[in-house]
């Protein structure tokens, strides 16, 4: 008896296989939804808690913003918000829409906005956006209608964008505790939600059901389908499924390899568009080679003559990347091309030489370069062994590479122990000072005791400048004296990549500098 | 560590043979096993939180990159991690006596809560697996020990060294491309559709073939088996290569014992001896080291979960590892240690009772 059940159990398992042969997947899709796979995670629906893409992802969905970013623009637009503008220098008003609802029935007035964003300061979570509010010195509700910001900073430019990112979603004051997080179940429970979204069936990090929000008003229009978010660890099976056809979209991140592989099938459509991403070396200009500040920048200027950047996105990152020729990448506004015009988009020994030969630099310069390889992706490997090699080409360099994992790296490099260094950046908003403020004001992130009076003047300049041209006009002076300096070297910019089956439309509307996947945008 | 002081004193008295201090051999044997888990919990608890604080310290690690050091030294001190290292330990196993195992730094989950949402789907692939082991190694180990050193065995033992040998994730990466031009599911517990549905049932138990079975539709049940099987034959192979070999071991060593020779000298078939004499005896160690296997599963298979987005504990863990969660990490090795220890325990006690001879 017990031989027969083993038999049987041996059996039913081989028939199981066996019967693969002739199975079909599961495309129940009679109400047309997509399923979005993804392998970003989701540390909280509560945007008081989060401040990385996988939230961003899911809040994008469902909560609304004062402004926001169309499909396709970075031209800010009134969400929840009627109009938006500066009252005085230092204060900048929203008045409300008329009739705004949370999906729970309670009303979205303009005491919930001041709430939503005083909240996030007063928490100050550790994995919040509380830092995205610094320009902010206070927030109030004046009316049901009207809200008040005042500002730190006179004209400050970059606050209407900060509206946008993940400080700007609105909540409920009556759902949300003013001391603390509320957790994703009980968000989703309370379905206090007003952007083109619900959250139906929700199991953190593995499966959202995103349900449209009839009652939604507001920058994205009225959404096509409901959707489902699976989330993924490991990005092989993110492509196998996009590939059978088990979800319609991949997004966010597949590996160069598999883009590549997916690019030649037939089944599915690769879609890509600005990411806003940077990747970048940084020089420390105390420790750097060098015996004087003219002798480090002319070291510095010989790099930026002697990599090939296009050689990079090809070869190592697959069309995935794609070369950057400033702190301020291509596809951001106000992004000029000052490394190109300066040094070239081919590598020239020949200037490389002159410049270090007229500084007094003895070659080859010995350049410790360190880089991480469990911070910015599996392919920095190949990356910073292309740059080595690109360095070492004509004998005027001689690279020694070296890695530490992240935990160490985070520590060492802003203690002056690696001389160049990898570093990437993902913009906060999609601004050209996201990329210049963080990176060259006095005490900036770098901690590559870079400071220069002439820069922090053309910084405080353009952020508070309200006309168009004359603030570009600043914003490519800029990047001009980055790429005369060269403080950081801009490798790479990363393209947004997002893999569809065939009949999926409306993926490339949301591949946008703004760096919001947003749904309403697919239908199939 | 003796286990003498463990046993009480013994009484002159009429004992009846066999018994200690008023307690059965078996009572004594449990207790003993009992009593030894607390110094081994310690030591596995006190080596995990030092080698978490060895690593680095865990802000730096987690949220390390775009915060300046004020800003994590300031977040250091929020999460008392400034404090001597003593002090922490101290607060550490107070907490863990308390049945908190912490929470994870990355986004605010109770470890207790991954524990039991994730800890069922751990459970479900556990029994996924051993049916896969059993319905390999057993089989195949009495197949490999009636054709001793002859081609079935050897070719046997050499599957049993590969399925035991070769990377899980190897063997899953295989399987997964093996199957995947025929549209069979790769990854996750079942299709999305089904997870939708799965997750109204009530009551809910996470486990998807019991909550699949609850909902009633053979679709679904279907669906769910279906992504069970590559993950359970990547994991039950591993397991059912040691089942086999101890089979066949053990099966080859009782079929020279006397009571085996002396049944055959009675005339009893060969098929007899080995399914009713042999059989049975040789499965007791492997019953020993099932407990063992088991106990090790519960604590989640890291990279099988992994590579089939099986969401159970390993998954969890790995996931923690990548974004440099120590603190979570932390609570869950600590927490997957408690499980395999209880684990352990509960199955020598089984053990135990089914064969008196681990008593004395």
């Amino acid at each position: 008896m017990r031989r027969r059940v083993t038999v049987l159990a041996t059996a039913a398992l081989a028939g199981s296989v066996l019967a693969a042969c002739g199975a079909g997947q599961n495309d129940d899709d009679s109400d047309a939804a997509l399923i979005v796979g993804t392998t970003d995670k989701v540390v909280s629906i509560d945007p008081a808690g989060s401040y990385d893409n996988g939230s961003m992802a899911v809040q994008t969905q469902v909560y609304q913003y004062l402004l926001n970013f169309p499909a396709g623009s970075t031209e800010l637009t009134p969400d929840a918000a009627e109009k938006c503008d500066f009252e005085k220098p230092t204060v900048y008003v929203c008045t409300m829409k008329d009739g705004l609802k949370f999906a729970n029935g309670n009303e979205l007035t303009a005491s919930d906005v001041a709430f939503s964003f005083k909240r996030i300061v007063d928490i100050n979570d550790p994995n919040g956006p509380a830092s995205l509010l610094g320009a902010m010195e206070s927030v109030e509700a004046r009316d049901d209608k009207t809200v008040a910001f005042t500002l730190k900073a006179p004209n400050d430019q970059t606050f209407a964008q900060v509206l946008v990112t993940s400080a700007g979603p609105i909540v409920d004051e009556d759902t949300y505790p003013a001391d603390g997080l509320l957790d994703d179940d009980a968000a989703v429970e309370a379905n206090a939600f007003s952007g083109p979204y619900t959250i139906g069936e929700y199991k953190k990090n593995e499966l959202a059901e995103f349900t449209v929000n009839p009652d939604y008003d507001g920058t994205y229009g009225e959404a096509k389908s409901d959707v489902t978010m699976r989330y993924y660890a490991d990005s092989n099976n993110l492509k196998l499924d996009v590939e059978k056809g088990d979800i319609d979209v991949a997004y966010r991140s597949l590996t160069p390899t598999d883009i590549d592989s997916l690019k030649k099938s037939d089944d599915v459509t690769v879609h890509t568009g600005p990411g806003g991403e940077l990747r970048y070396i940084v020089f420390n200009l105390k420790t750097m080679p060098g015996d004087d500040d003219a002798q480090k920048q002319a070291v510095r200027q010989a790099a930026a003559y002697l990599v090939n950047r296009e050689e990079i996105a090809s070869e190592v990152y697959k069309g995935t990347y794609t070369p950057a020729y400033s702190a301020v990448p291509e596809g951001q506004k106000g992004a000029t091309e000052a490394f190109k015009d300066k040094y070239g988009d081919a590598p020239d020994q020949a200037a490389a030489k002159k410049t270090l030969d007229d500084a007094g630099v003895s070659t080859p310069v010995e350049l410790n370069l360190q880089w991480n390889p469990d911070h910015y992706g599996g392919s920095s490997d190949q990356e910073y062994q292309a740059v080595k090699r690109q360095l070492e080409e004509g004998g005027l360099f001689t690279v020694n590479l070296q890695s530490t994992e992240w935990n160490t790296y985070s520590e060492e490099r802003v203690k002056d122990a690696y001389p160049a260094f990898q570093l990437g950046w993902f913009p906060d908003f999609p601004d050209p000072d996201n990329y210049l403020t963080p990176f060259f004001a006095p005490n900036n992130f770098l901690q590559s005791h870079y400071e220069d009076d002439a820069m922090t003047k053309l910084l405080d300049a353009e952020r508070v400048d309200a006309d168009e041209a004359s603030r570009d006009a600043t914003l490519a002076k800029a990047q001009e004296m980055v790429a005369d300096q060269v403080p950081i070297l801009p490798l790479l910019t990363g393209a947004q990549v997002a893999v569809a089956g065939k009949d999926v439309k409306g993926v490339s509307d949301t591949l946008d500098p703004s760096f919001k996947f947003r749904f309403t945008a697919l239908s199939k | 560590m003796t286990t003498d002081v463990l046993v009480a004193a013994d009484t002159p008295s009429a004992e009846p043979p066999g018994r200690r201090g008023g307690l059965s051999p078996l009572a004594r044997y449990l207790l003993i096993r009992l009593a030894l888990i607390v110094p081994m919990l310690w030591v596995l608890v006190t080596v995990v939180f030092f080698l978490m604080r060895v690593i680095g310290d865990p802000i730096t690690a987690a949220q390390g990159g775009r915060l300046t050091p004020e800003q994590i030294a300031e977040r250091k001190a929020e999460a008392g991690l400034d404090r001597p290292i003593l002090v922490q330990y101290v607060e550490y196993l107070g907490n863990i006596l308390r049945g908190d195992f912490g929470t994870t730094l990355t986004d605010n989950r109770e470890v207790t809560d991954i524990l039991i949402v994730n800890g069922a789907a751990t459970l479900e692939l556990t029994f996924w697996a051993l049916l896969v082991a059993f319905s390999v190694g057993i089989p195949l180990g009495r197949i490999a020990a009636r054709h001793r050193d002859r081609g079935p065995d050897v070719l046997l033992r050499l599957f049993a060294i590969v399925a035991y040998a070769a990377p899980v994730f190897f063997v899953g990466l295989l399987l997964k491309l093996a199957v995947a031009p025929f549209g069979w599911p790769t990854s996750g517990r079942a299709s999305t559709a089904t997870e939708l549905t799965l997750a109204k049932v009530e009551p809910q138990t996470n486990i998807m073939i019991i909550d699949a079975i609850l909902w009633g539709e053979p679709e679904y049940i279907w669906d769910v088996l279906q992504h069970a099987v590559l993950p359970a034959i990547a994991l039950g192979l591993l397991t059912g290569g040691i089942f086999l070999r101890l089979v066949r071991v053990n099966l080859l060593q009782t079929l020279r014992a006397d009571y085996v020779t002396a049944a055959r000298a009675r005339g009893v078939s060969e098929r007899q001896v080995e399914r009713k004499h042999a059989f049975r005896n040789a499965l007791v160690p492997v019953v020993t080291v099932m407990g063992m296997q088991i106990a090790i599963l519960l604590g989640g298979a890291v990279l099988t979960e992994t590579t089939f987005e099986w969401k159970g504990i390993g998954y969890e863990l790995a996931q923690y590892l990548i974004r440099r969660d120590f603190l979570a990490v932390q609570g869950i090795v600590t927490a997957i240690a408690f499980i395999v220890c209880i684990a352990s325990f509960l199955i020598d006690a089984i053990v135990a009772l089914v064969d008196p001879r681990v008593r004395f």
